[in-house]
């Protein structure tokens, strides 16, 4: 080895990376299956305690979500809203900015949805249906523009503004719905809108005697364009480019002409959009009419989706089906084996700190890498 | 295993050198192999008691590797550490503090909140279990007066500048009773003046009997402080080399295991054409503060205008007014007689202005973009690379960044590579090929070289000076005198956010510039 001539002269420019094999594990789905893999182990242990058979549980769980046809459309029911509000945060998440708001972008979107839909009921579907669509992507994404205009005018915080736009869209809905301008007149103290019109209703996909009393909506096909969009925009797109520049180099992006504040306003519109259509097919798919709290706190999961998912559309699907399932599952767990519902909320938020402990991690060791300067590998 | 390699160029057997002397640390054959990289391939290091040793090397030589074998951070794969003629076997940096081997590293390892004296003994504080402040404040007083180190014992670590806080580690280092101390790039985040106040502390050291080590690749501090040298090139040793009877060619030579280009001097004259003319130039900084207080200047086709100046003086302002970064408070910026001083940076960069950046890792590059992606920051909505503007080609994206990686010589010339895994030089390459492939009218380039290795500095100022033939008109920043004396037509000094002087390149003495960057200015005159 010694003895081998030093080649021609070819200066520290071939030094090789010794830090690539690292970053390519963890960009893979390695930490996102094991943490799902650790989650349900330490799940495990908390039906133990509560004395019940963690394997029947799972079983139970399993079966719930994917056990017959109709389960299985059940979970993707759950899946769809899951699906929109996960690349909702994706999209911001890629331009760098933290979108806590999916919630309340999802709801805006449904109460848009619904007040178009029930306030030109009698429209055709061919001209509602595109109205109450426009309405609730238009509404979810005037909304969450107006968190990324604050970040890019006046450098608020956005986690701070979309949390508190959570909260005004809530305590909206209470007002709007209960004995307020959208409640129905025949509601009976219901909390909920009048029904939207029949063209705005979007069609079972399967038939009834094929999979009897299912509520699979044409939904799916929404939320499958969705995915497709948003891996189009984000990488096939100048503007899906500009996003991701400035969500990984915003400095970087700004002396090369393009411009953060705007790419922020526009990212958080997109993904305001997404969450919108996550709350229009809730109102046009599945209730056919806004209820006062009718998320079950989708634009939430969606951060753990996201992130599950590693802010990829392939990833965003699949995380989103496993928390739809865990959605579907955990009820029926819950009525056949006695296992709280409350279970899956431990799975997920095991998930959740897995996925969280690695970024810490990554950071880390990013910071170390920083200390010691390249020479100190090569 | 040494001596089967009889081309190495040895100027001096150990032994040969201060022969009076006894070597206080040899380390032999040193192998140390990362993955696929063998980053020390049999390395010798012999450093005698009492002297100033440098250990220089391009980036990725093996120097911060060899010493973090003699600091026990890294355990070599075969080789042997002899200190005070005895074998030692150093497993951690606990038994290389115990044999008197102390390392000052290059990123402080200090604690700032805490006061000089309480970072100085901290880990070692002696006495009860009660910490006497006063006594501890004593002892550092003591340790400073011996050494002419000046800091306050009483100041809080994160109140003091950077060039104090260094002078903490070496307290630390002397605390702990080393008797070898080793500096990894003790320079690279000083300023002028402290570097040379640094080095009258290594001068003192050295006469209270003290050994140093000094790794670095600044050669102009190699000739100014240090006894002798070992130069290490791709992970050998290429040299040994008295400082007195050595040149910096000749280390240079040895660094880069070949002669060094020189630069073609400026062989033709600047046009006439007046590229940029800069009329009553007026800015704030971040702060609110006025950085340019009516600037004038113009530079003609085929011109390099250079921006001496210590930093802070409005060089970074003025940068980012001529791209449009920053807001223009009065006067104008015309290309080619247009006045571009409200344009933002995507209209300025459209009349053909270029940006190297200052900060390549923060400004220049998205890091964890591919090479492809990187070299079409600022492109990306144009063909080739998206058709009409709506879709992009990959292809087209990927092509061209491969055609650009290899005329710009960035290694390896892999398209799909992540930049932020490239060396320092193979990083500004890719900023290069961006900003230059399109022929730029204009070149603003900040500290383009900071930070670079000989070689890659080089390249970076060959392409420059073909820009230079190729009509641009090129405004270079850069804190480096020799940088700007070498490659400048003319050199503009900026002070407190005007220029002071506007010196032809063959005048301008390093004296003068010195004086003038100072505020003095009738001196200088």
């Amino acid at each position: 080895m010694a003895s081998e001539p030093q080649a021609t002269p070819t200066g520290p420019a071939t030094a090789p990376s010794v830090r690539q094999p690292t970053a390519q594990w963890a960009r893979g789905p390695a930490v996102p299956v094991a943490s799902v893999v650790f989650a349900l182990a330490i799940g495990a242990i908390f039906v133990l305690l509560s004395g019940h058979d963690p394997i029947a549980a799972y079983i139970d769980l399993f079966r719930g979500a994917f056990g017959s046809p109709y389960d299985i459309t059940e979970t993707l029911i759950q899946t769809i809203p899951l699906v929109l509000a996960g690349l909702a945060v994706a999209v911001a998440f890629r331009t760098g900015l933290f979108n806590i708001g999916a919630e309340s972008q999802l709801l805006i979107g449904a109460v848009a949805a619904g007040a178009v839909g029930a306030r030109f009921a009698d429209l055709p579907g061919f001209v509602l249906f595109p109205m109450v669509l426009a309405a609730g992507i238009g509404a979810g994404a005037g909304w969450a523009a107006i968190a990324g205009y604050l970040k890019a005018a006046r450098g608020v915080n956005e986690v701070i503004t979309t949390i508190m736009q959570n909260y005004i869209v809530v305590f909206v809905m209470h007002w709007l719905l209960q004995n307020g301008p959208m409640t129905a007149p025949n509601a009976l103290g219901t909390p909920a809108s009048a029904p939207i019109g029949a063209g705005a209703v979007l069609p079972i996909i399967i038939p009834n005697e094929l999979v009897p009393l299912t509520r699979l909506h044409a939904g799916i096909f929404l939320a499958i364009a969705a995915v497709v969009v948003f891996w189009f925009l984000l990488w096939r797109t100048p503007l899906g480019y500009e996003l991701r520049a400035v969500g990984l180099g915003a400095r970087a992006a700004a002396q090369a002409g393009i411009d953060p504040r705007t790419r922020i306003v526009i990212a958080m519109a997109i993904a305001g959009g997404f969450a919108g259509l996550a709350g229009m097919i809730q109102v046009t798919g599945v209730f056919h009419r806004v209820f006062d709290g009718f998320s079950s706190g989708y634009g939430f999961d969606a951060i753990a989706v996201a992130l599950l998912g590693k802010n990829s559309p392939i990833g965003i699907a699949l995380a989103a089906l496993l928390f739809g399932a865990f959605a579907r599952g955990g009820s029926i767990m819950q009525a056949n084996a006695g296992v709280s519902a409350q279970l899956v909320s431990v799975i997920e938020a095991v998930v959740l700190f897995v996925i969280a402990a690695e970024l810490i991690v990554r950071v880390l060791t990013a910071r170390r890498r920083e200390r010691k300067p390249l020479e100190a590998i090569a | 295993m040494i001596g089967a390699r009889p081309e190495r160029a040895r100027t001096t057997g150990a032994t040969a050198v201060g022969t009076e002397r006894v070597p206080l640390l040899e380390m032999r054959g040193i192998r140390k192999r990362f993955g696929d990289l063998q980053a020390l391939d049999g390395v010798d290091l012999v450093v005698n008691e009492g002297e100033i040793h440098a250990l220089v090397g391009e980036n990725g030589a093996g120097k911060t590797t060899l010493m973090n074998v003699l600091y026990g951070l890294y355990h070599p794969d075969s080789g042997t550490i002899r200190y005070r003629e005895r074998d030692v076997r150093i497993t951690g940096p606990r038994d290389a503090i115990a044999l008197g081997i102390g390392m000052i590293h290059q990123h402080f390892m200090l604690v700032p909140p805490l006061t000089v004296a309480e970072n100085v003994v901290l880990g070692d504080e002696r006495g009860g279990p009660v910490l006497d402040d006063r006594a501890i404040e004593e002892r550092v007083r003591g340790l400073e007066e011996r050494f002419a180190i000046a800091v306050e014992p009483g100041a809080r670590v994160e109140d003091i500048p950077l060039g104090l806080q260094q002078r903490v580690e070496i307290l630390k280092v002397l605390y702990r009773g080393s008797e070898l101390l080793i500096f990894d790039e003790p320079t690279a985040v000083l300023t002028p003046q402290e570097v040379d106040e640094l080095f009258a502390i290594v001068r003192t050291l050295r006469e209270e009997g003290k050994t140093l080590i000094l790794i670095t690749h600044k050669l102009r501090e190699v000739m100014a402080v240090t006894d002798r040298i070992t130069v290490l090139r791709g992970g050998r040793n290429a040299g040994e080399l008295v400082t007195k009877q050595t040149t910096p060619a000749e280390i240079a030579r040895a660094m880069v295991g070949r002669e060094m280009k020189q630069l073609k001097a400026r062989a033709t004259p600047p046009r006439t054409e007046v590229i940029l003319d800069v009329r009553g130039l007026e800015a704030l900084s971040d702060r609110g503060s006025p950085a340019l207080r009516g600037i004038d200047f113009e530079i003609r086709s085929g011109e390099i205008l250079g921006i001496a100046g210590v930093g802070g003086n409005g060089q970074s302002e003025l940068a980012q007014c001529l791209l449009g970064l920053r807001k223009v408070a009065a006067g104008t910026i015309r290309i080619g007689g247009i006045d571009i001083s409200r344009d933002d940076p995507k209209r300025t960069r459209a009349r053909g202005v270029a940006y190297v950046p200052e900060d390549r890792r923060i400004e220049g590059l998205v890091l964890a973009f591919t090479v492809a992606d990187d070299f079409i920051l600022g492109k990306q909505d144009r063909p080739p690379y998206a058709a009409n503007g709506i879709v992009l080609d990959p292809a087209a994206i990927l092509k061209a960044g491969g055609r650009l990686a290899v005329e710009y010589d960035v290694r390896p010339p892999n398209p799909r590579a992540i930049v932020a895994n490239l060396s320092g030089g193979n990083q500004q390459k890719v900023v290069l090929g961006r900003e230059l492939s399109e022929r730029p009218k204009l070149i603003v380039v900040s500290q383009p070289t900071r930070g670079l290795d000989i070689a890659a500095t080089e390249y970076v100022h060959e392409r420059l000076l073909e820009q230079r033939g190729q009509g641009a008109a090129i405004l270079l920043v850069s804190s480096e005198l020799d940088e700007i004396r070498a490659l400048s037509d003319r050199i503009a000094v900026m002070f407190e956010g005007r220029i002071v002087a506007v010196l032809d390149a063959a005048s301008a003495t390093e004296e003068r510039l010195g004086l003038l960057m100072a505020g003095h200015t009738e001196a200088a005159a």
